[in-house]
Order: structure tokens, then C-alpha cells, then sequence
């Protein structure tokens, strides 16, 4: 043998193995035998009855607050009725004698009694959610006929001012057996989760962290003894940029109207007030939302679910004019002076493009056809700059892109050009297309936001921000966890001259006799603006559409208005699209005056902000 | 032609014995997984389902390792042994990188743990040591230090992912293997009074949650929701399978979900408490069989290194089955080793199907005389 040792030393050695195997195996099987066998019928009893139950406690999410510390999102207790079903007869009636003390004060239980067929043994059913002070009341004092029947005090959402914030907050719900499968280790079965909006966005913030309890129960399912606890972790708390003041002025101006508005911090790009109508109550959705009133919600024309500042799209109309108008000016394809001729028409080969006058401007240079929104200059200068050259400078106002907010769904909107209609619709670009773009209809779209960002961006002496709405996450102890700062995203690089001769024309809109945007002229300062009109037509694909012809009133036009103010030193810029409302100058423009008002009110003694201003 | 150049009585020796009582136990695994997942909302493969496919895979594995023989595969082992380690060292980078996962490394298409690999490769690497150092003294503290140093590196490296469970299955390992060969016995009491004065020493190098469950193992009561619950929910499950169990399928703290991690570390309170006593008794006495048909592999093995690689093996198995049901019981700490062939898990699957085919390996070879 080459082995360095002798076999029979290894048999030695084996033999000790096995010995100390046989040992150890001995010891198990002993170890087993006392567990199962000794004490079995003990264990029997305590997984019958599982006395040792472990239960889930919900954090509290974190509170959602306005710029000044108003609280827009508050938590307040609910009341559920649960019922943990053990296998004994006993539980089983349970359900039965709560339906009949439901019935005994006039009450009804609703619940479906075949779920129980499939429940499973153990895991809490929710009976009844959201139950009066009456139903706990009632449970209680009947709590010993009532086994596995008991009230669980968890904490719920309480929109305050539900209508008003609900698309851009959003809304909470249990999460779906696709949230957990996509996060395994977020969230468990019971959760919170946030469905929509801010509540969705930043729920990994506010959620929390839930926590437990070890407790045993006796054979009825009362607790007995607590073994243990871990205490959840309340929620971040979020502090917005939005200022409840002029949020309330917005939604009250819009009056229930389909449409939006965005109101932001040109110097920063902070969102003071974000509206979009008609809108929903979120504390219905724990209150217990029918499948009916969910299926009208989804269903209804007006979209109440979704955030139209962000996820509607519209064609932006006459607010274009101020984008193609630098372009041309930097371009050097006008001078300022520049007069065109408008009869009315504009001719391109053997059709006909309409100016909004009926008879024309006549002569009109560049101030003129933006304070009166002539439609046949910009027809002649769009064609001289051609459909690439107003995409370029359109993208230089952050149009095109998401804006970057923090928000969920937020679309991109739609600067064509050739190579996009080319790779998108496998056609050629046809000039005709280039005119009505330069007008702003076609197929342009943009959202509110981007709107508002565009003419931000102007307002502020050339610099893009990136919108954002939280301005900082603290703990619930108050420290701070997370601050937002303005995050620039652009520059327009115009021209110190090109940015004064508009300044002025926009000044010129809501100020100068004949100006499209007169509705939005304040007394004591001085508005900037621009109105737009934008027509719908196309876009026979899409379904909203398809359902708009239903009604004649869809055939109306969407009123756009964006402007800022005071127009040197800008504190506020507001963009409003109304769908279906008419005419931007008519519809949209009073409800910029409102809310401007409303800002500048607020704004009286408090010092004024001084801001660099170099157009 | 390759094939011809194997000794075809090698076929004739295959070991179908182990095979089958392996391949048993996996199957018993697979229907105990099987019931742990019984009542869980679907979605993606079912567990039972992956892990079948581990042991089909790790079948594959097995006939490979099979074919070379264990000699050629040992004059590899440093080659083995660095590939290793590096997999180690690369747990750490790629570790970081991504979202603080310390175990597991990206293979593709589905993710491996290079720790449970490292146990076999450690066995094949001292057994290749000590057979090209052997002698006839008892092995003395100087000549300890190599091997030691060998297990030391990926002790280190596991101990830091933190992965407590699977670094002692190493040191362990070590030392089951020391001690087959012989120590010296001044040498055998130098490292047992070391060791007890590194004990508390160690201490200080442990993690946080590794203290709180060596804390909760002596005093269950002072921990109730984390690892004290874990045992207090396995006891439950365990004696309440009583002597003929509740019936596949129908343990209640199974299904309820009340066990933790009921497919990997407590698979054996799944099935203690599904099938009882009896069934615990014929499952533990399957290992055994197991473990002594190991031993006799080793006994029988041609040459040193095969009876190294195969005792390595043995008492690797023999350990964690050991030490996962005594932990399941409520006997040890809960220290995450899993149940042989029985916990699901790819790594370890994979691992111990390459361990199974070096104990076939060695087992098949057994008559063909050395060059």
C-alpha cells in the first residue's frame, strides 16, 4: 500500500466516526421522539389553535404638507372587521351570529358568505371595512359569542381638500399580488402601497415600515399574553412646493371645467400650484369604491383619474407663435421691423390657410402679429424657417421631452420634424404641414407643464429648471432626509435683444389695446402672456377622440393662456390649457387673472424678492 | 477515441446504490418543497419545479465528474481552488455594484453562490495536500499551517459576506478531515486551549444579527419575533406532526406560513411535521445509510486520495445534516446550513451532486491498481 498510513489504522478511525455518528443520530432521533411524541398532543394543541400568532402593524405613512406647512394628507384610525377562521365549529357560526346582530340593529353585513368556502385557515379575513363607532361598539360587548371575530384599528389616508390635489397626490390601496411579485422585498401581503401620483412616486419614502407583534391567544382568539413587539417605522414626511393658497385660487378658477393649470417659480422651477379637473375624491377608495362607481370613473369622457398637466396633450396653438417668432428673429429671418401683409389668407399652391381675422391685420410686423396673434405673418415666416429649424428652438424650450417632474405618466409631448414623420409614419414631410406648425397646430403637442416650463424658461432670463413639486422629505422626528434643490436643464441661448423685443410683445398682449390677453391685465402690475387657441381635429386613432365626436361639444376648441408676472423681475408663471372651452383669450386668461391675483394678494406685505433680471 | 481510453470497469463498479438512495432523498425533497408551495399564489416556476431541474442539472454534473478520474481532477485542485476563491473575491465586487447583495454572483441566467461550491472544492484541494505531503507521524502544528492557511482564505471571505453558517461548515470541515489523519497530541491540546482563548476573541468580529441569534439560541424568550420565533414556530411544527404526522400537504404551520423560511433552512419541520416521527426516523435513517456507504467509499478507496476526498465528503454531508436538523429541533443556534439534497437551493444542489459524482468517482476506481 502507498498509502503514508496503514488501512487498519482508517478502519480504527472509521469505526470512531460512525460511533460518533451513531451518537449524534441517536441524540436527533431522541430529541425528535420527545417533540413528537412526549409533547406532541401540547404542540397538537398550540398549532390547532396557532396560540402563538404573529400580526402585522401598519405604519403610519408620512404626512404630505403645502410649502407653509398646511397639511394636505393626514392619516386618521380605521376600523376593519376581521375574522381569523381555525378549523373548530365554533368560529365557523361566528360569521352567522355577527350577520344576525348586523340585522338585529338594522344593519347589513357585506360580505359574500361563499368566500369563506375557500379560506384559508389562519389568515385574517376582512369582513367589514371602515366600520362606524355603532358596529365596534356592538362587536365588543359581544366579543365572547363572537370568536375569531375582532376589531383591527388600522391607519387610513384623509385627504384633506380631496377634490382639489387628488390627481396630482394620487391615492393608496392595498398592494396588488403584481406589486409584489415585481418588489419581493417591499411588500408583503397586507401593505399600503401608493397607487397614483406623489402617493406612488415617492412611496418608498412615505410607506414606511411595518411592524409586528408575536402575541398569544387563547382558544376564542383573545390575546392573552404580548411575547414581543417591533414597533413600525412611521413615514417620511414630505414637505411640497405647492402653496395651498394658490392651488385653492386655481381650482376654484377652473369652476369644474375640463382642463389644467400649472403654476410655477420661473427663478426656479418649484411648482406652486398644479390643477387638473374634473377631478375625484381619493378618500372614497378606502371608504370602499363599488365596482360601479370605479367602472364611471375609468369610463367617464373628462378622464377624472388622470393628471391632464402632465398626461394631456394638446396641441399648443398660438402660445407656438413666441417660439417661432425667436426663432426667426435669431435666425435672422426677420428683423423686427419686418412688415407683412395680411389680407386674411395665406396662398400656398391652390389652398388656402385662414388667419383667426377674418379680413386680416393688414400690415403688421413682429409686435403686432404677437400682441394680435397674426396667423398669416407666422405662416410666412414658419415657411421661411422651415419645419427643422422651429423643432430645434422648440426643443431648446424643453418642448418634446418630459420635463423631468416628480410625477408619474408624464408625457413627452410632440415636436415633429421631418426625419420623426419619416421613421414614424414612413412619410415625407409636406410644407403644407410646416405652416399649419407654425401656428402651433398639426401635429405639435404639448402638456400644461411643458407650457408652463416653456414660458418659464423665457420669464427668467433664458435658464430651463427641471419642475419639481417636494421641495424636501424629513422623518417623522423632523430631521431632514432629503432636500430638493432647482436643477437646471437647459438654456435657450437667445439673444439680450431677441429676449426684450418679445418681453415686450407679450407685455404687449395683455396690455396694449387689442391685445389677444386683455382678460389677464392686472391693476398694479404689469402681465406678460401669450393666448392660444388650438383646434381638434386628427388623431381619428386615438380613443378619446373617437369618443369627443360623440358629443358635439368635444368639437369646441382647447383655450390655452400662459404668462408670467410681474414682467421684469417674474415671480409666477401660470400656463392654462381648457379643453373644448373656446378661445384662449376668452376663457383661459380670466382664470390666469384669478389666480395671479390671488398670488399677488398673498404676496402684499411680504418683501418683495429681488431677482436679477437681464432679458 | 476518447471513450476508449477508460477503464471499462469502471462502468461495472458504478455505484447504484448511492446513486439511488441520493436520488431518493432528492425526490423526497422535491414533493416536501412541493408542499411548501402548495398554497402560494402563483406566478412564476414553482419551486418544486426549479429544483428539479437543479437535481436533473446537477445529474449532469455528477456523470461528468464521473468520467475524469479523481486523480486527474486533483491535480487541478489549486487551479480549482483559485477559480474559487476569485469567485469569492468577484462576490464582493459584483456584490457592491449591485444593490448590497453579498452571496450571490449573476451567472447569466440565474445566480450562483460560490460559498456553497467552495465546499467541495476545499475538500478535494486538502485532500490533494495532505496525499502529496503525507507520512507516518502524526500530523504536528508546523505542518498544519498550510492547510490551514488553504481553508483560512475562503473562511475569511465567507465569514465577511456574512455568512456564518457556511464559513463554520468550512473550518469544520478542516478539522473532521485533520482529525482522520492523525494529530499529534501535544499539537491536538496547543489547538484546543488556541481556540478557546480566539472564541471570545471571534465575538468581536461577528455581526450584529450573529451575536443577537447565538444570544436568542441560549435564551429563545429574549428574542420572540426574529430568530426565537423561527424556533418556537419549527418546535410547534415538528411535535405537532406527532407520531404519524398530519398527512402530506397538511401540516398547518406549513401551509399557514407560519414556519420561516420553509423551503431552505426548516425543509426538515415541513416534513417532520407532514409525515411525524416515522417519517423523521426513515428520513434520518436514510442519511445514515448514506453516510455509511460513504465510509465504507472511503475505507475501500485505492489510494489516499481517494479515501480523503471521500471521508471529506462524507462528513460534510453527515455535518449538515446534522447540525440542520439539530438547529430545526431546537438542539443548536440557527446558523443557515441547509438540509443535504433536501433544502431548495441551486448552489448547494449543484455542489452536492459534484460531491456525489467524486464519491462515485472514487468509488468506481476502487479495483484499478495504480500505475
Amino acid at each position: 500500500m502507498l498509502n503514508g498510513q496503514e488501512p487498519a489504522e482508517f478502519k480504527e478511525r472509521i469505526r470512531i466516526a460512525i460511533g460518533v455518528l451513531l451518537f449524534a443520530f441517536c441524540v436527533l432521533t431522541l430529541r425528535m421522539g420527545y417533540l413528537q411524541i412526549i409533547k406532541g398532543e401540547e404542540f397538537k394543541k398550540k398549532s390547532e389553535n396557532n396560540s402563538v400568532r404573529f400580526r402585522q402593524i401598519k405604519p403610519l405613512r408620512g404626512l404630505i404638507m403645502d410649502r407653509n406647512g398646511f397639511v394636505l394628507v393626514d392619516n386618521r384610525p380605521s376600523f376593519d372587521v376581521l375574522y381569523i377562521p381555525n378549523r373548530t365549529k365554533a368560529s365557523e357560526l361566528s360569521v352567522e351570529k355577527l350577520r344576525e346582530l348586523y340585522k338585529s340593529k338594522a344593519m347589513e353585513l357585506p360580505f359574500d358568505q361563499s368566500v369563506l368556502r375557500n379560506a384559508q385557515p389562519y389568515l385574517p379575513i376582512k369582513l367589514d371595512k371602515n366600520v362606524s363607532m355603532e358596529k365596534v361598539a356592538l362587536i365588543e360587548t359581544h366579543s365572547l359569542d363572537l370568536p375569531g371575530i375582532y376589531v383591527d384599528i388600522t391607519p387610513v389616508r384623509l385627504y384633506v381638500e380631496g377634490e382639489m390635489l387628488a390627481p396630482i397626490i394620487g391615492y393608496t390601496g392595498e398592494v396588488t399580488q403584481a406589486e409584489m411579485e415585481k418588489n419581493r422585498n417591499k411588500y408583503a401581503y397586507g401593505d399600503v402601497s401608493g397607487k397614483h401620483g406623489l402617493e406612488r412616486f415617492f412611496d418608498d419614502y412615505i410607506r414606511g415600515r411595518r411592524g409586528a407583534e408575536l402575541v398569544e391567544v387563547n382558544v376564542l382568539g383573545k390575546e392573552i399574553k404580548n411575547l414581543g413587539r417591533i414597533d413600525p417605522v412611521s413615514g417620511h414626511n414630505m414637505t411640497l412646493t405647492i402653496d395651498f393658497n394658490i392651488q385653492k385660487a386655481a381650482w376654484d378658477a377652473i369652476e369644474g371645467r375640463a382642463g389644467s393649470v400649472v403654476v410655477m417659480n420661473p427663478q426656479d422651477g418649484s411648482i406652486l400650484a398644479m390643477a387638473s379637473s374634473p377631478s375625484f375624491d381619493p378618500n372614497m377608495f378606502h371608504e370602499g369604491i363599488s365596482n360601479e362607481v370605479w367602472r364611471k370613473l375609468q369610463a367617464n369622457p373628462f378622464a377624472p383619474l388622470s393628471n391632464k398637466a402632465i398626461s394631456g396633450q394638446y396641441p399648443p396653438g398660438s402660445t407656438y407663435k413666441l417660439i417661432v417668432a425667436a426663432a426667426a428673429l435669431e435666425e435672422g429671418i426677420i428683423a423686427p421691423e419686418t412688415r407683412i401683409f395680411c389680407d386674411g389668407f395665406f396662398t400656398l399652391g391652390n389652398r388656402k390657410y385662414r388667419c383667426w381675422k377674418k379680413g386680416g391685420h393688414g400690415y403688421v410686423n413682429l409686435h403686432k402679429a404677437i400682441v394680435e396673434s397674426c396667423d398669416v405673418y407666422f405662416y410666412t415666416v414658419g415657411k421661411m424657417l422651415g419645419v427643422d429649424k422651429i423643432a430645434e428652438y422648440a426643443k431648446r424650450f424643453g418642448l418634446g421631452e418630459v420635463a423631468g417632474i416628480d410625477l408619474p405618466n408624464e408625457k413627452s409631448g410632440l415636436v415633429p420634424t421631418r426625419e420623426w414623420k419619416l421613421t414614424r409614419r414612413k412619410e415625407v414631410w409636406q410644407i403644407g404641414e410646416t405652416i399649419s406648425i407654425s401656428i402651433g397646430q398639426g401635429f405639435n403637442l404639448l402638456t400644461t407643464l411643458q407650457l408652463a416650463n416653456a414660458f418659464g424658461s423665457f420669464a427668467n432670463g433664458g435658464t430651463v429648471w427641471k419642475p419639481y413639486l417636494v421641495k424636501q422629505i424629513e422623518s417623522a422626528d423632523g430631521a431632514v432626509r432629503k432636500e430638493f434643490l432647482p436643477e437646471k436643464k437647459g438654456e435657450l441661448k437667445l439673444n439680450a435683444k431677441t429676449m426684450e423685443l418679445l418681453n415686450d410683445a407679450l407685455r404687449g398682449v395683455v396690455n396694449d389695446p387689442g391685445g389677444t390677453g386683455y382678460a389677464a391685465k392686472l391693476p398694479g402690475v404689469e402681465v406678460s402672456g401669450k393666448t392660444g387657441t388650438s383646434q381638434v381635429v386628427g388623431l381619428p386613432q386615438d380613443e378619446r377622440a373617437r369618443r369627443m365626436r360623440v358629443l358635439a361639444s368635444f368639437h369646441k376648441d382647447h383655450a390655452l393662456f400662459a404668462c408670467y408676472a410681474p414682467s421684469k423681475n417674474p415671480e409666477i408663471v401660470v400656463a392654462i390649457i381648457m379643453e373644448n372651452a373656446g378661445g384662449g383669450g376668452a376663457v383661459a386668461a380670466p382664470i390666469a387673472r384669478r389666480i395671479l391675483n390671488a398670488y399677488f394678494e398673498g404676496q402684499k406685505g411680504k418683501p418683495r424678492q429681488d431677482v436679477a433680471y437681464n432679458p | 477515441m476518447i471513450f476508449l481510453k477508460f477503464d471499462r470497469r469502471i462502468f461495472h463498479h458504478f455505484d447504484w446504490t448511492l446513486l439511488a438512495l441520493v436520488l431518493i432523498i432528492c425526490v423526497m425533497g422535491i414533493m416536501n418543497i412541493y408542499s411548501t408551495g402548495f398554497s402560494a399564489a402563483g406566478g412564476q416556476t414553482p419551486f418544486y419545479l426549479k429544483q428539479l431541474q437543479w437535481v436533473i442539472i446537477g445529474l449532469v454534473f455528477t456523470m461528468a465528474v464521473f468520467f475524469v478520474d479523481y486523480r486527474v481532477i486533483a491535480q487541478y485542485a489549486y487551479v480549482i481552488y483559485g477559480m474559487t476563491v476569485a469567485l469569492l473575491v468577484l462576490v464582493f465586487i459584483v456584490g457592491y455594484s449591485s444593490h448590497g447583495a453579498q452571496r450571490w454572483i449573476g451567472a447569466g441566467f440565474f445566480l450562483i453562490q460560490p460559498s456553497e461550491l467552495m465546499k467541495v472544492v476545499i475538500i478535494i484541494t486538502l485532500a490533494h495536500y495532505l496525499d502529496n505531503h503525507k507520512s507516518n507521524e502524526p500530523y504536528k502544528l508546523k505542518e498544519l499551517f498550510m492547510p490551514f492557511l488553504i481553508v483560512a482564505v475562503p473562511f475569511v471571505l465567507i465569514l465577511m459576506q456574512p455568512d456564518l453558517g457556511t464559513a463554520l461548515m468550512l473550518m469544520i470541515i478542516f478539522v473532521s478531515i485533520i482529525f482522520f489523519m492523525k494529530v499529534d497530541r501535544k499539537s491536538l491540546i496547543f489547538l484546543f486551549v488556541g481556540g478557546l482563548i480566539l472564541m471570545p476573541v471571534g465575538w468581536f468580529f461577528l455581526k450584529d444579527y450573529q451575536r443577537e441569534r447565538l444570544i436568542t439560541f441560549l435564551n429563545p424568550e429574549s428574542d420572540p419575533l426574529g430568530s426565537g420565533y423561527h424556533i418556537i414556530q419549527s418546535k410547534i411544527a415538528v411535535g405537532s406532526g406527532e407520531l404519524f404526522g398530519k398527512g402530506f400537504l397538511s401540516g398547518s404551520q406549513t401551509q399557514l406560513k407560519f414556519l420561516p423560511e420553509q423551503r431552505t433552512d426548516f425543509v426538515f419541520s415541513v416534513f417532520a411535521e407532514e409525515w411525524g416521527f416515522i417519517g423523521g426516523v426513515v428520513l434520518i435513517a436514510m442519511f445514515t445509510v448514506l453516510i455509511f456507504w460513504g465510509l465504507k467509499i472511503a475505507l475501500q478507496a485505492r489510494d489516499l486520495l481517494g479515501t480523503i476526498i471521500a471521508f471529506g465528503i462524507t462528513a460534510l454531508i453527515a455535518w449538515e445534516v446534522f447540525i440542520n436538523i439539530a438547529m430545526v429541533l431546537g438542539l443548536l443556534p440557527v446558523v443557515g446550513i441547509p438540509l443535504p439534497f433536501f433544502s431548495y437551493g441551486g448552489s448547494a444542489m449543484l455542489s452536492l451532486m459534484l460531491a456525489v459524482g467524486l464519491l462515485i468517482n472514487v468509488s468506481a476506481r476502487r479495483f484499478i491498481l495504480q500505475r
